[in-house]
């Protein structure tokens, strides 16, 4: 998963970006309103969280822009003015949710989990479900059949993915995308190795190589 | 303060009152003394008649009986003499058996009473000398049928008078009316202003009227301005204490924290100190109050985007019933009523099963807002508690807990009442009272 994070404020971008980085997110940092215009519209994120007061352009008029450029990316909005007045003109203005400032960490992240799944149309339940598989999201590990089995970082980011976007068939270089930020190197044998993990953890048949085409998640192990 | 209006009248009615009834009174007195006058002459021409009449007969002075006028011969006819003179006196046949009053001095006596009859006589006694011999003349005229008639000029110039009071009176009551109106206008402005039908005065008042209105609208403008400004700078200090406090909130979740739980457990009590106060204290500085407001709350164009806002944040399981008449206007701040409605309907979105319901009605003196959930509702003993200052009424739902304790803040800055019942859906029911704004009071003109 991939996100795009654009907020003004250097040391809570640095906690966001750790935080969301163990939960296991690609995370892209922007500081500026006018960055983020051209770059939430180009780069295939998957959610963004867009804090209201910035520098350059507010936030209202940057997510303005991108659902008038037709961004279909869920948006949650983060911001100190937590009156119900700003709310609403908020998610007139194309957020998906809001959340306002201070708030707890593990809040944000449930509020992201629920955001990434509504956007899927996948019901908000405590563990993401698909092909028989029960995903923990907080404890990134993963259940089947009462069975629990633990992932690394890396089998966690691509197996969420996969759960998220089942019986689909999902390039390399698309998975790539979604799963490294911006200045990481993305290397598709990387992305090779992991599926080959996963298929050691959870059996073959979970993931299916179309040759030529790319991977399809839960389609013969449903 | 007595309306303009009828001081105006009393002023009026009673300097014309006062001022017609002494014209009135002296130029009927000149009238008669002018008639007097006339009526002396008369008199005075009687009385040398009568004194022609005097002849020297046989037996010293003789009255000519045909020199007199027949008016003298009829029985209380209305004129009358007396001659007096050194050797006896004569009177007139139409004296009869009555005596004609004898005054002292001579000259014109008004209002003596010719005794037994009803007449007031006009009488003038003047002295003369005729053959050597002092003559006194006294010729009396009967007046009353003149003072009768006096009465009646004054009776109907009473009633004339009294006519054209009152023909002023209605006359100058329209023209008061009519030169008061704009002040009408105006008291109904600031009275629609209250009640939140207008934002503003109307400009176009007479010049008398211009700096008092042209102050009020300054005063409304810069009230609307000075919370505007104010919310802005609040919203900016929240900013600026919300995002460190974010930043903090976040450290003290972090790894590099595991190893202290003591440390990590203060910070976050602390830290959520800090945050529920500033929540509260901010949200509380922010309200309006009973400014008038600046934009009211149009039932029709905001809730659709509050119920949506709250569709969006709960998920589309709930159903959201809004039961508010159309076109209904609340006289108070739309920020402000947002805030409640917003932070009650987040609640009992929060609680609620599978429904949650927004009612608001027009009652006769207020308006009356009822929010239900069908969710387990809160137990009589712990209502108060609830309502108690920012407790949280759950630990578990997300949200600072500090929804109702905002809402009592708005609700008590407006004078209303919040009640916590059992609702018809079987959950809660917040039944919120707002009294009417209190509208200046007026009297019917």
């Amino acid at each position: 998963m991939r996100l795009l994070l654009v907020e003004d404020n250097v040391p809570l971008a640095d906690e966001l970006v750790s935080t969301l980085s163990r939960q296991g997110y690609a995370v892209d940092w922007l500081a500026d309103g006018r960055d983020a215009v051209h770059q939430g519209a180009s780069e295939p994120y998957d959610l963004i969280v867009l804090d209201l007061g910035l520098p350059g352009i507010p936030g209202l008029e940057v997510l303005q822009k991108w659902r008038g450029e037709g961004l279909s990316t869920p948006v949650l909005i983060l911001t100190a003015r937590g009156s119900w007045a700003e709310r609403i003109e908020g998610l007139k203005a194309g957020a998906d949710d809001y959340l306002t400032k201070p708030f707890h960490p593990e809040e944000l992240q449930l509020r992201i989990q629920a955001l990434l799944r509504r956007a899927r149309g996948l019901a908000n339940q405590p563990t993401l479900e698909a092909a028989g598989l029960h995903l923990d999201e907080g404890r990134q590990c993963v259940t089947r059949e009462g069975e629990e089995i633990q992932l690394t970082a890396a089998e966690f980011r691509l197996l969420r993915y996969f759960m998220l976007h089942p019986e689909q068939i999902l390039s390399k270089s698309h998975l790539a995308e979604h799963l490294y930020d911006g200045e990481n190197e993305r290397d598709s044998n990387v992305i090779e190795v992991h599926v080959n993990h996963l298929r050691r953890k959870l059996g073959r048949a979970v993931v299916e190589t179309r040759r030529g085409q790319g991977y399809r998640f839960g389609g013969a192990g449903g | 303060m007595r309306s303009i209006q009828r001081r105006l009248s009393l002023g009026l009615v009673s300097v014309l009152f006062i001022i017609g009834l002494i014209l009135a009174q002296i130029s009927l007195w000149l009238f008669e003394v002018g008639l007097q006058r006339y009526l002396e002459s008369g008199l005075r021409n009687d009385s040398e008649l009568l004194l022609v009449a005097i002849v020297r007969g046989p037996n010293g002075l003789q009255l000519d009986e045909h020199r007199l006028s027949p008016g003298y011969q009829r029985p209380y006819s209305g004129h009358y003499f007396r001659i007096d003179f050194d050797g006896g006196h004569w009177r007139s046949r139409s004296l009869w058996d009555l005596e004609l009053p004898q005054p002292e001095q001579p000259g014109l006596h008004a209002d003596l009473k010719l005794e037994k009859s009803k007449q007031s006589l006009l009488l003038l006694h003047s002295e003369y000398r005729k053959f050597g011999q002092k003559v006194s003349i006294t010729v009396a005229q009967d007046y009353t049928p003149v003072k009768a008639s006096f009465a009646r000029v004054q009776r109907i110039g009473l009633g004339l008078g009294l006519t054209a009071l009152m023909l002023i009176l209605i006359l100058q009551r329209i023209t008061v009316r009519r030169a008061l109106r704009p002040l009408d206008t105006a008291r109904e402005q600031i009275l629609q202003l209250q009640q939140g039908q207008r934002s503003q005065l109307d400009e176009q008042v007479p010049l008398e009227l211009e700096p008092l209105v042209a102050q009020i609208n300054h005063l409304l403008a810069h009230t609307e301005d000075s919370l505007k400004r104010s919310r802005n700078a609040l919203g900016n200090l929240g900013h600026a204490l919300k995002t460190p406090l974010a930043v903090l909130l976040s450290l003290a979740e972090g790894q590099k924290l595991e190893g202290h739980p003591h440390l990590r457990a203060t910070l976050r009590e602390q830290l959520t100190q800090i945050q529920q106060r500033l929540e509260r204290e901010l949200n509380r500085a922010r309200l309006s109050g009973d400014a008038l407001p600046g934009v009211r709350f149009d039932a029709d164009v905001e809730l659709p985007g509050l119920f949506s806002t709250l569709r969006m944040v709960h998920g589309e399981h709930l159903e959201l019933n809004n039961h508010v008449t159309a076109g209904l206007v609340l006289p108070w701040d739309r920020e402000d009523i947002l805030e409640l409605l917003g932070n009650l309907l987040d609640n009992a979105c929060k609680w609620a099963d599978s429904s949650v319901c927004l009612c608001i009605t027009r009652e006769v003196d207020g308006f009356c807002l009822l929010i239900d959930d069908d969710g387990p509702g809160i137990p009589l003993e712990r209502r108060d508690d609830v309502l108690g200052r920012g407790n949280r009424l759950d630990e578990q739902v997300t949200g600072h807990g500090l929804g109702l304790g905002i809402v009592k803040d708005i609700v008590e800055s407006w004078d209303g009442r919040v009640q916590l019942l059992d609702s018809a859906l079987g959950g809660l029911q917040v039944r919120i009272d707002l009294p009417e704004r209190q509208v200046l009071p007026h009297t019917a003109s």
